[in-house]
């Protein structure tokens, strides 16, 4: 490993300043479950390394405020599964956070930076492109706001300009009644790197937002207005063919290990309707008809 | 039972340091003036080196020596348990993937690892490199190994190594009802000890001292002193307890590396290898075994016809033994009129194989249960019926002039169809399987064991074992504890040091409760029959009218422990009284393996499962595994290990492999692409069971265990996979993505 200074501002205008400064010679420091991987085996080489952690405004909480769940940039998986408000809103960020890594990983690992690593395979982007997120970004010139959809570009790029940092991911509350869950397929239960991310929602309008990763250079988000999808009486077959549709997008790796091409195409089928089942199943009764 | 003794459940001797962290394990221990080294290596698996230039790599700052193949003796020195074949460097040509070419001696690590990537090897990659069975037979490709390193060989001129000959009866002249003939696969797999291999040499006075993680630290000792032309008492090994090693640590790798480094310099030298290293480091052979079973249509069997190729790696190791050993008893605890085995050891530029837990016997343990299984089911009898049918009973000869059958294996066998609902109406979705695995415990053995009991009681064991897990400290305590009447916690186990512990042959083939274990005892034996003489002094009886027993003296009229007698009898100068042991198996030249089994491991595993019919995931929803134990003398660490072993053999019939490309590079080195179970890819309900007639050959009747529950895995899950979705699929491991390709090829 190529030794690097290691800086732990507490503030973040002071993180920014030293990001802005040393551009792309610095890394930031969250859980450091990706990071430091990639420091071992030198895949990253920085000068500088900002730790988060120390950071007050940043400092692990959610909270809810003008209709957004916030989640500040140092909060692990392991709270945002527990937590409450989460549960009831986004279980299937929940569903999400609680099969990355390990419980260790859990313990570590940030919401922000399994966004900021830029991961295809990144566990929570696909719900977060379901639940329409946005992430808050501090920089030179202040704050910004962004969609998570825009927020991701490609394999270990998001879109954070020089001295930039994500200061919290900010859920809006669902407005009408919505049933969601994730789902993933993996070579094993436990610890594993998925080879498909896959999260669908349903709303009370018949609104089916779905969104899947791992299968090309970044997770996608498609929206289904028609309402096929999300009728409890449509034929499978319909909604095969609906689905099948918003797969031909998927472009699955031809030289992966994970899984062949063909597998994993014919496993978003599968995956994909089966998680809209059970979305249709947790829609809140009375409004599902 | 609680307590310390035999058949109790005792504390893990060491488990604490183990769980906590202060174990000692080999990379743990730092020397005075320690250079690191790291390997050089090519990223492809055969290339003719051209030559190797240091120039950028010596610029590095700390770094201290860069040995290649030039700095070693001429000719190459070799060496092997087996054949003399591995070099000590690569020479001439690369082999295998990760064959180290060079290596680099720094102060720091880091500085070890950028001058090992700045070391410049010129090289031809060569591309018609021999990575499967059908191309290593095939005459048009390369040798593997140099035909001058066998030069009266007749198959010096091909990649055979060996093609060995088992069997008895005339399978040609019988009359079958059926034959089912089958190819079945078995894939490279490897040990995934949790602690990576590590080594280190210093020199030590007029010798030399190798810290290993070996399994055997007294083969290391002769490997060293051969090589270096050193007697073995100039050769101190240090062998501090393996972090796991599954057969993967038995023998010599890069020993010998680290020994002429720190000659060179003058200085320690360590090597501690990464994951992704051990991966090109050690293996488990692939195998392509067909087999033709004859039955009669009452499921009785009339033959077993096995051509069993096993792809065995670039350097021999010990894989010609496991070809052997494996192969031998491939007709498994069956009585079978007529067999034949013609089994092969095919070289080929990939990792060299070695031994791995079960030692060849999973392998054709797959084949041949799954082919009966086959047979049962053109037949329509139940595969439980079909396996009792055939079953040796306990005392027949089933392998011709070996050891007769030495358990009541019927019972090992029921009682896991019993476990497990066999009988009981299959659920809608589900499959079931059971099958059956023998391995041969040693055909030789030789270890010795000092026993000291101290002045006040206590209890120092000397053993040459390796404890890599299997807690064979806490088993030789309880003996001592049995027959010294000593508490565990005031007993010492003393083991990896050469100069300090006496000889033992090795750590494998589940020997140590047996070998160790009656060395051990012996040695206790030895002690007692001190104590007695002391005791029959103190009193002055006659020796014949006092006996020791459990840690009890009995003498006309009253009775003692060992320590008061021991205590009162060394008087006021004190002492100690030492106690050796020894246990020995010699070898029968007659015996086509050299000596038959010193006992059985005889195992039933039996499954049930589900299939995904979207994905082809298996969930296995019970898995029962009975072993025949003899005796268990510690309960918990005989589930320990049969647990172990269960969910190792799961690891292969589910997800383990490697991942090749087309020049033989393993793409799936380290922890992210080979994936091993976790807890979570447990079987929802895993219980193992022992059956325990005090038969074997040890210690109180214990057998030797910790393969058995491994052997039979892959068989059971693959018939349950039949039973629950119809496919057969004879190439393992059966991962989501070739379930369902077979499902899909079905459609
Ligand atoms: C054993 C293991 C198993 C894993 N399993 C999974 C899994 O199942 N699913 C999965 O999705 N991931 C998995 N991961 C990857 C990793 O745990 C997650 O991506 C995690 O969420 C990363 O968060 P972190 O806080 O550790 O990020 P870090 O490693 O600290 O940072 C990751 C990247 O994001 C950047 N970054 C971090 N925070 C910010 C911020 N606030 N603003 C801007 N940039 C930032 C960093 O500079 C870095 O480039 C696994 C990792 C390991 C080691």
């Amino acid at each position: 490993m190529k030794t690097f200074e290691y800086t732990r501002p507490r503030t973040v205008a002071e993180a920014v300043r030293l990001l802005n400064e040393h551009g792309p010679d610095a890394q930031l420091l969250a859980g450091g479950t990706d990071l430091v991987i990639e420091l071992r085996n030198g895949w990253k080489e920085p000068e500088v390394v900002i730790d988060l952690k120390r950071i007050d405004e940043l400092r692990p909480s959610i909270t809810e405020d003008g209709g957004f769940i916030k989640i500040s940039a140092s909060t692990v998986m392991t709270d945002i599964a527990e937590d409450q408000r989460i549960q009831k809103y986004f279980p299937a960020l929940v569903e999400s956070a609680v099969v990355v890594g390990s419980v260790q990983i859990r313990a570590r690992a940030t919401l922000a930076g399994n966004i900021c690593n830029g991961s295809p395979a990144a566990d929570t982007a696909p719900p977060m492109l379901v639940y329409d997120a946005v992430v808050a970004i501090a920089g030179p010139n202040g704050m910004r706001r962004m969609q998570v959809d825009d927020f991701i570009v490609g394999p270990g790029k998001v879109a954070l300009e020089r001295g930039e940092l994500v200061t919290a991911i900010e859920l809006p509350i669902p407005q009408r009644p919505m049933g969601a869950a994730y789902t993933r397929l993996t070579r094993r239960r436990g610890t594993d790197l998925a080879s498909i991310t896959l999260c669908c929602g349903v709303d009370a309008d018949g609104i089916t937002r779905l969104a899947y990763g791992s299968v090309g250079p970044r997770a996608v988000l498609l929206v289904e207005m028609s309402g096929v999808l999300a009728d409890p009486n449509a034929s499978h077959e319909t909604k095969a063919d609906i689905l099948n549709e918003m797969f031909l997008g998927a472009s699955p790796s031809l030289r992966s290990m994970r899984a062949s091409p063909d597998y994993r195409r014919a496993m978003l089928r599968v995956l994909g309707a089966r998680a809209l089942q059970t979305a249709i199943e947790r829609l809140p009764r009375e409004t599902a008809a | 039972m609680s307590g310390d003794g035999v058949g109790a459940s005792a504390r893990r001797v060491g488990g604490y340091g183990r769980v906590t962290g202060h174990q000692e394990y080999l990379a743990d221990i730092t020397l005075t003036d320690m250079l690191h080294v790291k390997l050089v290596t090519l990223d492809c698996a055969r290339a003719r080196i051209i030559s190797i230039d240091k120039t950028a790599a010596e610029q590095v700052s700390g770094v201290r020596l860069i040995m290649t193949a030039e700095d070693l003796p001429h000719p190459m020195p070799r060496f092997g348990p087996q054949f003399q074949d591995r070099p000590v460097l690569a020479t001439g040509e690369t082999k295998y993937h990760g064959e180290p070419i060079a290596a680099v001696a720094a102060e720091t690590k880091d500085a070890a690892e950028a001058a090992a990537k700045l070391v410049r090897v010129d090289h031809e990659v060569l591309v018609d490199g021999v990575f499967s069975v059908s191309r290593a037979l095939d005459p048009t490709a390369p040798l593997v190994q140099d035909p001058d390193l066998r030069p009266d060989d007749p198959l010096a001129n091909t990649n055979i190594l060996r093609e060995h000959h088992f069997g008895w009866g005339d399978v040609d002249s019988q009359e079958a009802d059926l034959v089912v003939e089958n190819t079945y696969e078995f894939p490279m797999v490897t040990h995934f000890a949790i602690e990576p291999h590590g080594f280190m040499a210093a020199p030590d006075g007029d010798g030399i001292a190798i810290w290993s993680t070996i399994q055997h630290p007294y083969l290391l000792q002769k490997t060293i002193a051969k090589l270096l032309d050193l007697p073995l008492a100039k050769v101190r090994v240090f062998a501090p307890d393996p972090g796991g090693a599954f057969g993967g640590k038995q023998n010599p790798k890069l020993e010998p590396l680290v020994a002429y480094m720190s000659l060179r310099t003058g200085r320690p030298v360590r090597l501690i290898l990464t994951l992704d290293e051990t991966f090109q480091a050690v293996r488990r052979a692939s195998t392509e075994i067909r087999v033709r079973t004859g039955l009669n249509s009452d499921g009785t069997l009339v033959f077993e016809d096995f051509e069993s190729n096993f792809l065995i790696g670039a350097y021999v190791d010990i894989a010609d033994r496991v070809v052997t050993k494996g192969n031998y008893l491939a007709a498994g605890p069956y009585r079978v009129p007529a067999v034949r085995i013609i089994a092969r050891g095919i070289l080929s530029h990939t990792t060299p194989s070695t031994a791995f837990r079960g030692f060849g016997i999973p392998q054709v343990t797959w084949a041949r249960e799954s082919n009966l299984d086959e047979g049962a089911r053109a037949l329509g009898i139940d595969r439980l019926e079909i396996r009792l049918r055939n079953l040796a009973e306990q005392g027949e000869e089933f392998v011709p002039g070996d050891t007769p059958a030495d358990g009541d294996w019927q019972q090992a066998v029921r009682r896991a169809a019993e476990l497990l609902g066999w009988d009981e109406p299959l659920p809608a979705g589900r499959g079931r399987g059971i099958a059956l695995g023998l391995k041969s415990g040693p055909t030789t053995g030789l270890s010795y064991s000092t026993v000291r009991l101290l002045g006040d009681g206590s209890v120092l064991i000397y053993s040459g074992t390796s404890d890599m897990g299997q807690g064979a400290r806490t088993v030789f305590a309880q003996i001592a504890s049995q027959e010294l009447g000593v508490p565990l916690d005031r007993i010492s186990v003393i083991m990896g040091d050469s100069t300090v512990v006496p000889y033992d042959q090795q750590t494998s083939a589940s020997r140590s409760s047996v070998l160790m274990g009656t060395a051990v005892l012996r040695a206790c034996q030895d002690i007692q029959a001190k104590v007695r003489t002391m005791a029959a002094r103190l009193d002055g009886v006659d020796e014949s009218e006092v006996s020791v027993e459990k840690g009890m003296v009995y003498l006309p009229g009253r009775e003692a422990t060992v320590t008061e007698t021991l205590v009162t009898g060394l008087g006021p100068l004190g002492g100690e009284l030492v106690g050796n042991g020894e246990m020995r198996k010699d070898k029968d030249l007659e015996h086509p393996l050299g000596g038959s089994a010193l006992f059985f491991e005889f195992n039933a595993t039996a499954v049930e499962l589900e299939v995904d019919p979207g994905t082809g995931e298996i969930t296995i929803t019970k898995h029962m595994t009975v072993s025949d134990v003899g005796l268990a003398m510690n309960p918990l660490q005989v589930t320990g290990q049969d647990e172990g072993a269960a969910i190792m053999g799961l690891g292969h019939t589910l997800m383990e492999h490697y991942i090749f490309d087309e020049e033989g590079r393993i793409r799936n080195l380290g922890a992210i692409d080979y994936r091993i179970p976790t807890s979570l890819d447990l079987p929802l309900e895993l219980r193992s069971d022992s059956i325990e007639n005090a038969d074997g050959p040890g210690p109180y009747g214990v057998k030797g265990i910790s393969e058995g529950a491994l052997l039979a895995v892959s068989p059971a899950v693959g018939s349950a996979v039949t039973e629950a979705t119809g496919l057969i699929i004879r190439d393992l491991p059966l991962t989501p993505q070739r379930v369902w390709e077979a499902m899909m090829e079905r459609v």
